[in-house]
């Protein structure tokens, strides 16, 4: 993992291909950082919690059977 | 229209046209190399539909129309998502929330609220959208337990 030092209002740039998504730390107070990210509406920006319940969720999903569906 | 087949463990070899198929660029959250999906019934007049992958014959999901369970269930879509799926004011849409049943205890069927996939019929696009609303749970559950409490 890549790891950067960054003071309030310094952000970091990433770049893959045209797309440029830059996060920004906002402010720190105690244990919590606020950040903003500026990116084009086609990225995706998720706490990391739900993005990963969700994928969770689809692999237990994928293993339902059709012989339990109720009528 | 052409006639399409893929093969599935669920449902043997399936025919199906262009037309009951939905791309899913991303894929959907943890699947990200199954892309195409074919919409099956599950059985005439059921609510419930089979997303099945085209490409790997193990992988489908169930879904539902989520007002079968929620009639009250309007997210508000990202920006993100509105721009992914192409839609205009204009585009037909259709939501799915995907289901889950634990093997053999259909009581304990739960809906993915917070991720449900979000087709443009139009374009035949479709796209696994992250709810950040804390009305609807990753696991909805579907039945309420009446009867245990009935018994109780």
């Amino acid at each position: 993992m890549l790891v950067l030092t960054r003071k309030v209002n310094q952000s970091i740039i990433i770049a893959d291909g045209t797309e440029v998504v830059e996060v920004v730390v906002l402010d720190v107070r105690g244990e919590q950082v606020r950040l903003g990210i500026k990116a084009s509406r086609n990225v995706a920006v998720h706490r990391k919690e739900i993005y990963e319940q969700i994928q969770t969720a689809n692999e237990q999903a994928s293993q339902t059977s059709p012989s339990d569906i109720p009528e | 229209m052409n006639s399409l087949s893929c093969s599935s463990s669920r449902f043997g070899e399936l025919e199906f046209t262009a037309e009951d198929v939905v791309t899913v660029p991303r894929g959907l959250l943890g699947f990200p190399d199954s892309r195409e999906y074919v919409v099956i019934e599950h059985r005439e007049g059921s609510p419930f539909r089979w997303l099945q992958s085209t490409t790997e014959p193990a992988l489908a999901f169930l879904v539902v129309d989520p007002a079968t369970y929620v009639p009250d269930y309007a997210p508000d879509m990202p920006d993100d998502a509105a721009n992914q799926l192409q839609v205009d004011n204009e585009t037909t849409i259709l939501v799915y929330t995907i289901v889950t049943i634990p093997a053999g205890h259909p009581e304990e069927m739960t809906l993915n609220l917070a991720g449900p996939v979000v087709i443009n019929c139009d374009r035949q696009l479709a796209f696994q959208v992250v709810l950040q609303d804390e009305r609807y749970p990753v696991k909805y559950k579907a039945i309420p337990a009446k009867q245990e409490s009935a018994a109780a």
